[in-house]
């Protein structure tokens, strides 16, 4: 599914980004990627959405090559996973049931299929009743949740979420968590970047731990502090 | 893409001139203000040439036939003349019989000893042509000596007026073609910066686009659309402008003119130039707005 093969990002100030990583996610899970600021885990995530490129190495995603993949197949790339930022990005000036169907848009659904599919992942973000509120309407936690919407509209085979909850309060970051562990058991694969250690050591998932760059320990059903 | 989508993204595209009301608004009156000066260089280009041209064409030929030319001489020149409107190479002429000289002269000469002992006969018939192609007098004027009944020596034509109008035409048409062209390029620049600036403020639309897996040309072409939206705005009322400027401008000209005694110069119609211009200003507004669109969009594409 993911699979990291000693990928290396150098940018090009100098600064390490990922060094020597090499890692592999299957099909179904739920991972968190952790890490001090600078550890890495947000080019971890850049790797995997083409975002940037690995200096040397090889990143595969979903079949995939993305190390050295055309440009023109990017948009396919990204079309086959779901992504979620820290800071939501929806276009602010389209509803949330807009936000939701324009990924759809882009794959060129069908009118009726998007009339179908889209008040069902409002649906099951718990959103419904917002649908025609724009982004600057809604709290942060709502924004964030059409945002998962509209990375799940397309049933990606994988989701990734750069900090997802960094913006939010507690209580509404664990219901986010909730739902990314609600779309995990639906067969989706989760990839969660995070720095909250409250989170990982609830939700008792594999963890991967990125250090300067460096891949320090991959534990499954791992806490923050790894002490098992 | 399919037709669906299209329609959709010129939808969309459409719907982003009025959700954009500022930028849309700083757009359009950039187009406006560069397309109206545009115009109005246009429209004086243009009655400067016209009016060149005309006074070109009053440049006339004038000739006499000998005084003693035989009737058959004359009739000789008179079919010569003719076939040569019939031809196109005349565009008109005027014909002085002799009698016609004559009184001429004796309304022009006021002291009548001088006419004393003259009759028509003393007189010669004179010719003043007007041709169609004023720079195919040399020829014309060639063809004329040969005819036996013309008086050679009394072949005139204003040829150094008419080079100095050539000349002058000349002149103008490098300095039109070089204000146009500046003009044009300053209408760019002005136009494609403010896109550029209303995309820029765009950019992030642009960029959650390309993380959700929007392809190049969905993204670039509701922006196009914008882009053509507003030059074809633009355009039209710029046009509006421009004949409404040009109508008050003519006015106040053509009493002027009147007033100095100028009534030479004539001001073109904005009716015969309207579609031009118009066509002119539609095609630019729209070719700039799309361009503008394409290129601004390109720099933001890359994510």
């Amino acid at each position: 599914m993911i699979r990291f093969v000693d990928a290396t990002k150098i940018y090009s100030n100098g600064v390490v980004g990922l060094k020597n990583v090499t890692v592999k996610i299957d099909k179904g899970e739920f991972v968190f990627i952790i890490g001090a600021s600078g550890s890495g885990k947000s080019t971890f995530l850049k790797l995997i959405m083409h975002e940037e490129t690995p200096t040397e190495g090889e990143v595969y995603v979903n079949g995939y090559s993305v190390h050295n993949m055309p440009k023109s197949e990017v948009p396919y790339l990204r079309r086959s996973l779901g992504i979620v930022f820290q800071d939501f990005r929806l276009l602010p000036n389209k509803t949330a049931y807009d936000n939701v169907a324009f990924a759809m848009q882009i794959v060129e659904a069908l009118p009726r299929e998007i009339r179908r599919q889209v008040p069902l992942a409002l649906g099951l973000v718990g959103l419904s009743k917002k649908a025609k509120a724009y982004p600057n309407q809604l709290s942060g936690g709502e924004q964030q949740r059409v945002a998962l919407a509209r990375a799940l509209v397309n049933n990606p085979a994988v989701l990734i979420a750069d900090e997802p909850t960094g913006n939010l309060d507690p209580k509404t970051s664990m219901e986010i968590m909730e739902l990314l562990d609600e779309i995990n058991q639906r067969g989706t694969t989760v990839i969660v970047a995070t720095h909250e250690k409250s989170i990982v050591d609830a939700m008792k998932k594999r963890v991967i731990t990125l250090d300067r760059g460096e891949l320090v320990s991959d534990v499954r059903k791992g806490s923050y502090t790894n002490e098992d | 893409m399919k037709i669906r989508t299209l329609r959709l993204l010129a939808k969309e595209g459409t719907k982003n001139v009025y959700k954009n009301k500022l930028m849309s608004f700083a757009s359009l009156a950039t187009v406006l203000t560069t397309l109206f000066v545009l115009g109005l260089v246009l429209l004086i280009i243009v009655n400067v040439t016209t009016n060149l041209e005309a006074q070109k064409r009053d440049l006339q030929v004038k000739f006499y036939l000998r005084v003693d030319a035989s009737k058959l001489e004359e009739e000789e020149v008179a079919l010569f003349i003719e076939q040569s409107r019939a031809s196109g190479v005349v565009a008109d002429y005027q014909y002085e019989s002799r009698e016609q000289a004559y009184e001429n002269a004796k309304k022009d000469i006021k002291d009548e000893s001088l006419m004393e002992g003259l009759t028509p006969e003393n007189f010669a018939v004179g010719y003043f042509v007007t041709l169609t192609n004023p720079d195919s007098s040399d020829a014309f004027i060639a063809k004329l000596k040969l005819f036996s009944g013309v008086d050679s020596q009394w072949i005139t034509y204003p040829k150094q007026e008419l080079e100095r109008i050539s000349g002058l035409m000349r002149a103008f048409n490098y300095v039109a073609l070089f204000v146009i062209f500046v003009l044009m390029i300053i209408s760019v620049l002005l136009i494609s910066n403010t896109i550029r600036l209303t995309v820029y403020a765009r950019r992030k639309e642009i960029e959650i686009m390309k993380y959700v897996g929007a392809n190049d040309w969905f993204i670039r072409f509701p922006f196009i659309i914008e882009g053509m939206i507003i030059g074809l705005l633009g355009a039209l009322l710029s046009h509006l402008l421009t004949s409404q400027a040009y109508g008050w401008l003519k006015e106040g000209l053509n009493t002027l003119f009147n007033s100095i005694k100028l009534s030479g110069l004539q001001l073109v119609e904005f009716s015969e130039l309207g579609v031009r211009i118009l066509v002119v200003n539609v095609l630019f507004g729209v070719t700039i707005g799309i361009i503008g669109s394409f290129m601004s969009v390109k720099k933001h594409l890359n994510v």
